[in-house]
Order: structure tokens, then C-alpha cells, then sequence
């Protein structure tokens, strides 16, 4: 490679990521910060660099105003409590599965382990809706068993009258918001947990255990004082996930909660949306992604120190389940994640194509009809459009930004390699060449910092929640040279945002395992550059550009709460739609709403599974 | 008469899935087919193969990892079918080491004496004693992952030492270091366990006897430890034991002294791997 493509190339593929998180991530960050600290109406790009808005600080006051009213305050302990017990639930049910998964081997565990990631890809907009049902579900069913002649001839009428007495009943008819609440987030988390401690399991190599046991340990020592050490990082760090992932919970709070329940992240929208009251929603922004952000770096220190604790040999110990007890173990496990994750999923497609006490698929004709006939109404088929465009665009566009920066940070993991040469070069007696090597071992010493730094940059987007971006975006796209508001691209931009890691976190990988020596092999036969992107790297890294590709679809596709702050009317997707149509009354409206969860579910169903099955082994965890 | 310290007999295995199917098929299924061999008290065996002719599996076994699928072992005449892995007093070195990385070097070696409930000052010197036994003194505190593969296999080896085992295997011990350090250590694993052998017999300090007898009041007539070692390099066999059992294929091709094997190797298979 001469010189001119090692430094122009990064630097033109590297101006366009850092561009776009420039405009569309730091900048409305900003907004957010100076709108919470400055009373300031108008901040423009002019503004910033004037200092106009520092005589109108208005500094702390804003920000004491806010904490001293009790239903805020009542709001963020609310939001700390429920992710927690949410986080503890979701470790109590996924431990004992993940041991099962971690340590044995059997027919359809790859598809048990799919069925088990699903809840976590579904949109949370459909996983807010499923939930909604299940109350009924349950109290539909145990009323019917009830007058069902089983439990009688069971129990006996006169026990089964004490048992199931009008208390249990009345219990049951009331909706527990905070139970489906954590029901759900349970549901969404479970695979987390599952998929990072089940995997962390399995590598724990079978030679631990049996050191301990021929050290004199028994089963319970062994488990106490060797293997449970060793997961325990693997099992904080997939709780703190669940934790941040709970703790900006929106749709489910949204739509579960009612308005009695709110975390933050609802706040933020009604605050912004309902009311109007922009500082308090700044600032609760900016609690949001302090909070997010200082939980984002415990968990990569936690990620750093499984990485640090996975034994070296990568020998998975997994066998087949042999005695009574452990065959028993399995199926019990296979049962609960296909009721736990299964369930859920079945009763919203039952209940999408069941109608007055049929089967029928009238509410999924009704998508396509503009029943209604106002003016204002858009029908679920424009949502469905809307939709795939928007989802087409953040593809295009993911894969632009995200693969533009997988080679930024992989050009400057090379000079890793490189350093390690001078290192050995600069013995060399000849003081010039000496000096010359220490410069460039100085210039390389700076990418490598930079590399590093890189990393985690194109990370942030993921650590701030969806709503703060599209606050921030709404606050300051807004004028001209910038203004977005009621831009196609708007949505797209935000979808890109939150999808584009997802393309660099699966691209990055596949481009540092491409050789050095494939490129030389390839441009010594004659290749030029562009040739040897073309036919060696390209093909390599087609089939993680394909799953980014895919991420990125269902990603947007999915995404509720940033579409929420904005889209209008006319852009509206099909998460948005859903959640209207939920709020509005009749069965019509309320069936539609089912339909539709119903063909987000399979659409980003059918995504995840492609990209499980072309996923390569062994890359499991988030 | 000496009595025997280890007796094989008749062990075969078959793998957990051909187990599982029940159905037999014949002798092609068998890892190891109808072993047997019985050491001395203080003996040296090595154990020497092709890799996947059984002798891993076969070391699993007499650990207790495995259940053999018919035979027997016994350990100074008791037999040990129903004898847990940790109440068998035995002791391993591992291929990979297997040292826990979430202990320092001084848990690592502490964890079989922790095992046994000694009180802590017993813990602490025999620990002490055993790291000047491998010459890594000062590295009570040092983190595993800081060790080089030579320090590593020298603290795995104190590990398997301290709670004084009656048995000690060693699978491959030296088959992750690369071939330099491997003929160096060699040397030195074999002087460290002579040493743990003399100061069995002559020990100079009083408390330390004290410990021993503690820890296995037995140990107090034996002359020496007796090992297993596990390898499929047949100069390492010759350097480290009094005898060898050849083994291919689950079968014993040949148990003798290592200068009955140099003279008369019973068939090709021997005199092949053994290079003759």
C-alpha cells in the first residue's frame, strides 16, 4: 500500500461517520445541555458561536425548580426501583436456564435458543401489546377451567369454591399495572442474561471443576468457591445491561403503566409532547444520559474483565444430559422458555386473527380500507409504506456510515502491527534512521490512541436512549441551515443513529480477520486497491455487511420512541400507529392494532432468524 | 512382600453416546479394552501413546472423573468404584494447568489445604513451604494471568503438592510449553518431586512434619509419592519413570521396566513408537 491511500483513504471514509455524529449527535446533545442550563429560546448555530446565550444563564435555578418537585422526584424513584427488581427478576428466571443451556448439549437447542432471543428483537411496542392481552388471557382461562367440570371432579366443588373464592376473582380482574410491567421487561431481558451467562458457562472449561474436586472440593464447594467467581462477571455485567435497558423503558412503561406509572423516559415525552415544558424535559434528558452513560462505562469495564476471566482454552465442555435428573432438567428448561417466550407471541397472533368468537382475518383486511374517511386519518397501509421507505433509507444509510467506520477504526488498529516492527527496527545503530523511527513510532504511538478512542465514539449512540435523541433532534433541527423538522430524513437520520453501531460492532470483526497477507498475495498477482476491495475484502465481509444490513431494517422498523417525538402526521410508522390505535376506542381499532403488532413481530422474526442462521458459531452475547 | 499401591483391573469405557445407543456393537466402540496394571508404592509410571489411544481417559478414570464402564480400581486394596473424585486424595497436574484466575498464586496453592479445613498458620506455611519448593518465593500475591507458562506449570505443581496426595497424576505436563522450556523444566520437575520424596524421609524442620502427619498421618511410612505421568513423548517417559506402559488403540500393548522395553519390545506397534 503506498502512502497517499494509507492516510487519504481514512481520512475521506473517516469524515463521513464523524460528520454525521457530529451533526446529528453531538449537536443535539448540546442543545439539550444548553437548553437545561440557559433559559434560552432561540438557540441557533449563531448563537453558540457569538456567547450571546451565556448572558441569559440562568445556570442552576432551572435545575433546583426541578428536583424539589416531589412528583419528578417520585418519578426517578420510580424508575431506579423498577429496573431494579425488574433486573433481579430477570436474573432469578434466566440463572437456572442458563446453567442448563451452559453445560448441556441437545437436539433443537439452537432453536429453543432463538425462540429465547426473539422477545428481546421484538419491537417494544409489541411487546407492550402482548402484554396488554395477557391479563385477560389468564383470568379467560382460569374462568374457564373453573366452570369447566375438571377442577371439580379434581378438587371437589366445596374446596374449589375456598380456593378460588371471589377475592382471587376480584384480584384477578383488576389489571396490576407494575406486574405486567415487570412480567414484560422480563420477557424483553431474559435472553440477556441467558445468552451472555449460558455462554460464559459452557467456556468455563471442564478442568476448573475437576482441579477443584481432585483438590478435595465437593459439588457444593466447587460451585461456591470456583465456578460461581468465575461467572460473576459475566453475571453483573448482563445484569447491568438488563439494568440500563429497564431503567429507559418507554414504550412498555408507556403503554403498560398508564398514567399512574412513569419512568424518565415517558416524562421526557409527555414533558416535551403534552406539555410543552421544554427546560424540565432538557433536563431530565440530561439526567437520562449522565445516568445511561456512567452505567454504559461500568458495564464495558465488566465486559473487559469477562474477556480477562474466559479461560484461555476455548474448549466448550458441553454434553449430553445423561441421568434422570438432568434429562429432567432440560426439558423442565425447554418448557419454561417456550411458555415464557412463546406464549406471549402466540396469544398476540391468536388474538390478531380471532373475532366474535371466530377465526377470522377481517382485522387484517380492515389495514387496508380507510374505513373512517377523515381527512386527518391516515390508514395503517400509508403507516406500513411509511414504514418500509424510512427502513430502507436507515439501511442505506447505516451501512454507509457504519461500514465507513469499521475501516476508520480497523485502519487504525493496523498501525498496532506496525509499532510492534519499528520496535524491533529501532535498534539500529544509524542515529537518522534512529531519529526517523522514533517520529514514526510517535505518529503511530497518536493512531493508536485514537483508534482506541474510536471505538467507543461510534459506540455512543447506543447508550443514549432513543427518546433523548429525538428530543434533541426536534429541539435543534429545527432552523435553517438545518432545518429537519418536517424533512423525509428526519426519522431516517434518527434510525441511522441508533442502527449504525450495529453495523460497525458486526462488520469490525470480520474486517480484522481478513489477513494482511490475502491483500498482498493480491495486489503482488496485479490487483490495484480498488481491485483488491473489490474481490477479496467485499466477499469477506458480504455476509456481516448482510447482517448489519438486516439489523438495520429491523431496527427501524421497530423503533417507537424517537418516531414518536418525530414524526408528523403524514410520515407516521407503523409502531406509531399501533400505539394509536390502541388509544382509541372499539374493537375495530383495538383488533387492527393486534394485526399489526402481529406483522412487525413476523417481519422482524424472520430477520432475527436470518441472521442467526448466518451468523457465524460462537458469537454469542450483545 | 510389597504391597500394591494402584490395581487396574479390568477397566473398559465406552463413550456416553455409544453407552446411550446400548446396543452392543463389538470391540470397535471401546476407548479402552480390558486394562489392567498394577503399581508399587513409590513407583514411577508413565503411560505412553499415540494421541487418543485412551491413556487421558484412562487417567480420568483412576481420578474419578469417569466411570468405567466395567472393571475395577483399587488404591491400597480398597476399592474406589464408589469413592468420590474429592475423597480420593489424589492429586493432578492438568495439561492446561487448569490454576483458578480468579485466585492469586497463594490462593491457588491454598485451595486443596482449604479443602481439608487446616487451621490458617498451617495453611500459610505449607503454602510458603511449597512455593520455596518451586522457587517462586515471593510470588505469593502475583495474579495468575502474570505468570509465564514455565511459573504457571511450577504453581500448578505446588498446587497439586500441597495437601499431600497419596497419588499424583500429570497429563501432558509439559505439553503446552513450546519444545526449549519443555526439556528445561523437564529437568526441574523432576528434581522438585525427588526433592518432595527426600523430605518426606529427612525433613528437617519439625513443624512441617507435624503438618504432614496431619494431613495424612499414612504418608508417614511411605518412601515416596507414587506418580502417573501421562505423555506421548517417549524420552520424556524414559526421563521421568522406572516404567512404562505402552499403550494404542485402548489396549496395553506392553507393561516392563524401561531397559525390558529398549531390549525386547513385544511387538511393532512398540518398537515403532518407541523409535527403536
Amino acid at each position: 500500500m503506498d502512502k497517499r491511500d494509507k492516510y487519504l483513504i481514512p481520512l475521506i471514509v473517516g469524515f463521513i461517520p464523524f460528520i454525521f455524529l457530529l451533526l446529528f449527535y453531538f449537536y443535539p446533545l448540546a442543545g439539550i445541555f444548553i437548553r437545561s442550563f440557559f433559559d434560552q429560546n432561540d438557540f441557533t448555530f449563531q448563537s453558540i458561536f457569538s456567547f450571546k446565550f451565556l448572558k441569559q444563564a440562568v445556570f442552576f435555578t432551572n435545575f433546583l425548580k426541578i428536583f424539589e418537585s416531589s412528583r419528578i422526584l417520585s418519578i426517578i424513584w420510580f424508575t431506579f426501583w423498577q429496573a431494579s427488581v425488574s433486573t433481579i427478576l430477570t436474573l432469578i428466571v434466566a440463572l437456572p436456564c442458563s446453567y442448563v443451556m451452559g453445560t448441556f448439549e441437545f437436539k433443537g437447542k439452537k432453536l429453543i435458543m432463538t425462540l429465547a432471543t426473539l422477545p428481546f428483537v421484538l419491537p417494544t411496542i409489541v411487546v407492550a401489546t402482548s402484554f396488554q392481552i395477557i391479563p385477560s388471557l389468564i383470568q379467560d382461562t382460569i374462568l374457564l377451567l373453573l366452570n369447566s367440570q375438571v377442577i371439580n371432579l379434581l378438587l371437589g366443588e366445596h374446596i374449589k369454591n375456598s380456593l378460588f373464592d371471589n377475592q382471587f376473582l376480584n384480584f384477578l380482574k383488576n389489571e396490576n399495572p407494575i406486574i405486567m410491567i415487570f412480567f414484560a421487561h422480563v420477557f424483553y431481558n431474559f435472553s440477556v442474561v441467558l445468552r451472555i451467562t449460558s455462554s460464559f458457562w459452557s467456556s468455563l472449561s471442564k478442568d476448573m471443576k475437576e482441579a477443584a474436586s481432585i483438590l478435595g472440593a465437593n459439588n457444593f464447594q466447587t460451585f461456591f468457591k470456583v465456578t460461581l467467581p468465575l461467572l460473576r462477571p459475566a453475571i453483573f455485567a448482563s445484569a447491568m445491561l438488563v439494568f440500563i435497558f429497564c431503567f429507559s423503558s418507554f414504550g412498555v412503561v408507556l403503554i403498560l403503566g398508564g398514567p399512574s406509572f412513569s419512568t424518565i423516559e415517558v416524562e421526557i415525552y409527555r414533558q416535551a409532547a403534552h406539555l410543552f415544558n421544554l427546560p424540565v424535559a432538557s433536563i431530565l434528558s440530561l439526567f437520562q444520559i449522565f445516568f445511561t452513560f456512567a452505567m454504559m462505562l461500568v458495564y464495558t469495564r465488566l465486559q473487559k474483565k469477562i474477556a480477562m476471566f474466559t479461560p484461555e482454552s476455548e474448549r466448550f465442555s458441553l454434553k449430553k444430559p445423561y441421568s434422570a435428573i438432568e434429562k429432567l432438567l432440560v426439558s423442565l428448561s425447554v418448557l419454561f422458555i417456550i411458555l415464557l417466550c412463546g406464549l406471549p407471541m402466540v396469544a398476540l397472533l391468536l388474538k390478531s386473527i380471532y373475532y366474535k368468537g371466530s377465526l377470522s382475518l377481517i382485522f387484517y383486511r380492515e389495514l387496508f380500507l380507510n374505513s373512517s374517511g377523515s381527512i386527518f386519518y391516515v390508514s395503517p397501509i400509508v403507516a406500513i409504506l411509511n414504514s418500509l421507505m424510512f427502513a430502507f433509507i436507515t439501511l442505506i444509510m447505516a451501512l454507509i456510515v457504519g461500514s465507513c467506520a469499521a475501516i476508520l477504526i480497523k485502519q487504525c488498529s493496523y498501525t498496532d502491527q506496525n509499532l510492534g516492527i519499528n520496535r524491533n527496527l529501532s535498534i539500529n545503530r544509524n542515529p537518522r534512521i534512529n531519529r526517523n523511527l522514533t517520529i514514526k513510532k510517535y505518529i503511530s504511538s497518536i493512531q493508536i490512541l485514537f483508534g482506541k478512542l474510536l471505538e467507543p465514539l461510534f459506540m455512543l449512540p447506543l447508550s443514549t436512549s432513543a427518546v433523548t435523541l429525538g428530543f434533541g433532534m426536534i429541539i435543534t433541527l429545527d432552523k435553517p441551515p438545518l432545518n429537519l423538522r418536517t424533512s423525509i430524513f428526519l426519522i431516517p437520520i434518527i434510525h441511522t443513529l441508533v442502527a449504525f453501531p450495529f453495523v460497525v460492532r458486526a462488520v469490525l470483526p470480520a474486517l480484522k480477520s481478513i489477513p494482511l497477507s490475502l491483500k498482498e498475495a493480491a495486489s503482488l498477482m496485479g490487483a490495484s486497491p480498488f481491485r483488491v476491495w473489490l474481490h477479496i475484502e467485499l466477499p469477506i465481509i458480504a455476509r456481516a455487511l448482510s447482517i448489519g444490513a438486516v439489523f438495520a431494517f429491523t431496527v427501524s422498523l421497530g423503533e417507537f420512541g424517537a418516531a414518536l417525538f418525530a414524526a408528523r402526521p403524514e410520515f407516521t410508522t407503523m409502531p406509531i400507529t399501533i400505539y394509536k390505535l390502541l388509544g382509541q376506542p372499539g374493537i375495530m381499532n383495538y383488533g387492527q392494532a393486534m394485526a399489526m403488532s402481529s406483522i412487525l413481530m413476523l417481519v422482524t422474526s424472520i430477520g432475527f432468524i436470518f441472521i442467526e442462521n448466518i451468523r457465524q458459531f460462537g458469537h454469542e452475547g450483545f | 512382600m510389597v504391597m500394591n499401591e494402584l490395581v487396574i483391573k479390568n477397566i473398559c469405557f465406552k463413550n456416553r453416546e455409544s453407552l446411550a445407543e446400548a446396543t452392543d456393537k463389538g470391540d470397535s466402540e471401546y476407548i479402552l479394552k480390558d486394562i489392567n496394571i498394577s503399581i508399587n508404592r513409590g513407583d514411577s509410571l508413565s503411560i505412553l501413546g499415540p494421541s487418543g489411544c485412551g491413556k487421558t481417559t484412562l487417567l480420568r478414570i483412576i481420578a474419578g472423573f469417569e466411570k468405567p464402564y466395567s472393571g475395577e480400581i483399587f488404591f491400597r486394596e480398597k476399592n474406589m468404584s464408589n469413592v468420590p473424585t474429592h475423597k480420593r486424595n489424589f492429586g493432578m497436574m492438568f495439561q492446561d494447568f487448569a490454576l483458578f484466575p480468579h485466585k492469586n498464586v497463594f490462593q491457588n496453592i491454598s485451595f486443596g489445604l482449604e479443602m481439608k479445613k487446616l487451621p490458617k498458620k498451617e495453611i500459610t506455611l505449607r503454602v510458603q513451604e511449597m512455593l520455596e519448593l518451586v522457587n517462586l518465593e515471593q510470588y505469593g500475591k502475583r495474579d495468575i494471568r502474570e505468570l509465564s507458562g514455565g511459573e504457571r506449570q511450577r504453581v500448578a505443581l505446588a498446587r497439586t503438592l500441597a495437601p499431600s496426595p497419596d497419588l499424583i497424576m500429570l497429563d501432558e505436563p509439559l505439553g503446552a510449553l513450546d519444545r526449549q522450556l519443555r526439556e528445561r523444566l523437564l529437568a526441574d520437575l523432576c528434581f522438585i518431586l525427588n526433592r518432595t520424596i527426600n523430605n518426606r524421609t529427612k525433613s528437617k524442620i519439625v513443624k512441617t512434619e507435624e503438618i504432614k502427619s496431619r494431613i495424612s498421618k499414612k504418608n508417614e511410612v511411605n518412601k515416596a509419592i507414587t506418580t502417573i505421568w501421562v505423555t506421548h513423548d517417549h524420552n520424556e517417559a524414559f526421563a521421568v519413570s522406572d516404567i512404562v506402559c505402552v499403550m494404542s488403540n485402548g489396549k496395553v500393548e506392553q507393561i516392563d521396566s524401561i531397559e525390558n522395553l529398549r531390549n525386547s519390545p513385544v511387538n511393532r506397534v512398540v518398537a515403532d513408537f518407541l523409535g527403536l
